[in-house]
């Protein structure tokens, strides 16, 4: 299908409330509530959007909130979608979609450990790049990186005799 | 020429690691000029032994120790056996071809022994891929030397040498041509260049049996190898090319050195399931039309 | 800090006649982790063609007398290049190319690239640049060999010296058990 097409399909099929905005000619966005996010994906799954290519987040910390983004990609539409909801920046919490793509369970892991999300249902916790890490996540806009880097790797300093 | 046995020896011993070196040295300045590169000088070869044994080693257990010396031992007693040029280690011991083929193998197992008790899975890959091609290149060549056998009615090399002499068309090469082209394939194997280089492939098993050794390991590791190259392309010279001379019998096995390094510095590396199948095919075929063209 | 002076370790004696026999014969084992990585093969291959000095690359830190440090270094492959460096055998060096090993470079205030190298482990030569071409890498190869011959890099010395000070700045890396910033909740 055409992009117009597809855009004219979801809106007129797609019962709840969303938001599409056209980014290109090949890849448009879908902003959906919290607890609709398993409905469009799997509605999505059905449309030939088959493959999960990347689960995301980002930190609005002005407005106190998280924007989860789920991309999928169509290899028979040859378009993009990008899936976004807002979650409680004091209580992030989402559910896990790895019932719909097994795949997904890795990219949780991932924006947990970068982000702090909660993903109910998907137990897998454990640290997948970082080593050893105590602090809070560190892609999360109050994390202060150049502090952070200067306590502990030390800082460079001029005078220093070089050994 | 001194009648001591053991000095015999080891001028023998000395010889062979002192030019095995200088041709490993020659070969990568040659292989260098093929790729447009200068490489370092002729005796890099001896810098870097002096150096490996300089560094400190680290051992695992006895019997690495034990293996890697197996390994070099092996080599340099086969060495005994080789007419070199005009010289052999006991006069009365022509150098049998049958025992020259027998004690070869050694060298591999003391090297197996030595690197499979390092404990690295990938020093075990590699000799084992070490082996399985010996299975390969072992069958042109021992049909090789069963041809030879059945011209000369005799498996002593110095009988073999003494019917090449005379004229340059007498020499094996040419009066057996198939034979020689498959035993310099069955030679390639034997030294491990490419395309039969599975056993090393830095690239993918570390290197294979050397992954462990370090220092003076690595050293014995370097002077095997320089020994080996001396005894495998002098018994080849040997066989088909007529022995000759200290001089002759030295540029022949350069010679073959460098038509070795020739074909290696132009070709990629087989699988070793490949290269064994390869050996059984192409290079034993080739032995076998020349034995049937002998028998009719 | 380092505990003895680079003086009292100085090669003396026979080892200035082996050290002649080891800067001619430098094998490496190149730490790709960073972007230098892709300015070695040039250097290795016929338009600049390193074996000149007898250096090549080598498959294992068990056969290697040379450690690059090719770029930046993060947290995790730290510890592995600490593994690498104490499975080699002595006499060794280390090599840290571009501006990342010595002062973080353009991640300065990165979370998981490590700021100093020379912190961790005894670098004996840093190549300047970002990331150095390689005539720099060439440069630094024949200041190393100069140091060599003269006996002057004894990094592996300084590490064996100083081992608890070198201990001490890896731990507080790799084995953190406290968080690094005050959590203010």
């Amino acid at each position: 299908m055409e992009q117009k097409e597809l855009i004219k399909y979801i809106q007129e099929n797609f019962k709840y409330d969303k938001n599409i905005q056209k980014i290109d000619d090949k890849q448009f966005s879908i902003t959906v509530e919290k607890d609709k996010i398993l409905n469009i994906l799997s509605f999505l799954k059905l449309l030939d959007f088959k493959q999960l290519a990347l689960i995301t987040a980002v930190d609005w910390i002005k407005e106190n909130r998280f924007e989860v983004v789920y991309i999928l990609f169509s290899y028979s539409h040859i378009q993009q979608i990008l899936v976004k909801t807002f979650i409680d920046r004091d209580k992030p919490e989402i559910e896990t979609i790895k019932t719909l793509w097994e795949v997904a369970s890795m990219y949780e892991r991932d924006v947990h450990e970068f982000f702090g999300i909660d993903f109910i249902g998907n137990d897998d916790k454990r640290p997948l790049i970082l080593h050893n890490w105590k602090d809070k996540p560190p892609l999360r806009k109050d994390f202060d990186s150049l502090k952070y880097s200067n306590k502990i790797f030390g800082k460079f300093k001029k005078d220093e005799e070089n050994d | 020429m001194v009648n001591n046995y053991i000095l015999r020896f080891l001028f023998a011993a000395f010889l062979s690691i002192i030019l095995g070196l200088l041709y490993m040295g020659i070969g990568r300045k040659y292989i260098a000029r093929i790729r447009r590169c200068y490489a370092g000088p002729f005796y890099q070869s001896y810098i870097d032994v002096i150096k490996l044994f300089s560094k400190k080693s680290i051992s695992h257990n006895w019997i690495m120790d034990f293996g890697v010396m197996m390994g070099f031992a092996g080599i340099i007693a086969t060495v005994i056996f080789l007419p070199i040029g005009p010289f052999t280690v006991f006069p009365d011991m022509k150098g049998n071809l049958i025992v020259i083929m027998y004690f070869m193998t050694i060298g591999y197992l003391g090297m197996a022994m030595g690197v499979a008790a390092s404990g690295n899975p990938n020093a075990t890959i590699g000799i084992a891929r070490a082996l399985a091609l010996m299975v390969g290149y072992e069958i042109p060549f021992a049909l090789a030397v069963i041809l030879l056998v059945f011209v000369n009615k005799s498996s002593l090399l110095a009988d073999i040498i003494t019917t090449q002499q005379g004229s340059i068309f007498h020499w094996n090469a040419f009066r057996y041509p198939f034979a020689f082209v498959g035993s310099l394939i069955a030679l390639q194997g034997m030294l491990g260049e490419q395309p039969f280089d599975a056993m090393i492939a830095p690239a993918e098993i570390a290197s294979g049996p050397m992954v462990e050794l370090s220092g003076k390991f690595l050293g014995f590791g370097f002077l095997q190898h320089g020994a080996q190259i001396f005894l495998e392309t002098g018994i080849i010279a040997a066989m088909f090319l007529g022995g000759g001379t200290f001089l002759g019998f030295f540029t022949k096995q350069l010679f073959l050195y460098l038509v070795t390094l020739s074909i290696a510095a132009v070709f990629p590396r087989y699988r070793f399931e490949d290269a064994v199948k390869f050996f059984w095919i192409i290079p034993t075929s080739l032995v076998l039309i020349q034995l049937l063209i002998f028998l009719i | 800090m380092l505990l003895t002076s680079t003086k009292d370790l100085k090669d003396k004696g026979f080892e200035e006649i082996l050290n002649f026999f080891r800067k001619k014969s430098l094998w490496m084992l190149h730490y790709c982790t960073g972007c230098g990585a892709v300015e070695l093969p040039p250097t290795m291959t016929s338009r600049w063609d390193m074996e000149r000095f007898g250096m090549g690359p080598m498959a294992t830190p068990r056969q290697a007398d040379l450690l690059l440090i090719t770029g930046y270094l993060s947290v995790k492959s730290l510890k592995r290049v600490i593994y690498t460096y104490e499975q080699m055998q002595e006499p060794k060096w280390v090599i840290a190319f571009g501006s990342c090993p010595i002062n973080g470079g353009i991640y300065y205030d990165s979370y998981s690239v490590i700021n100093r190298l020379a912190l961790y482990l005894p670098v004996d030569l840093s190549i300047e640049g970002c990331m150095p071409r390689p005539e720099a890498i060439i440069d630094g190869f024949t200041k190393l060999m100069k140091q060599i011959e003269k006996g002057e890099a004894i990094g592996y010395k300084k590490y064996k010296e100083n081992y608890e000070w070198y201990k001490k700045n890896q731990r507080e890396v790799l084995e953190r058990t406290t968080p690094v910033l005050e959590q203010e909740e």
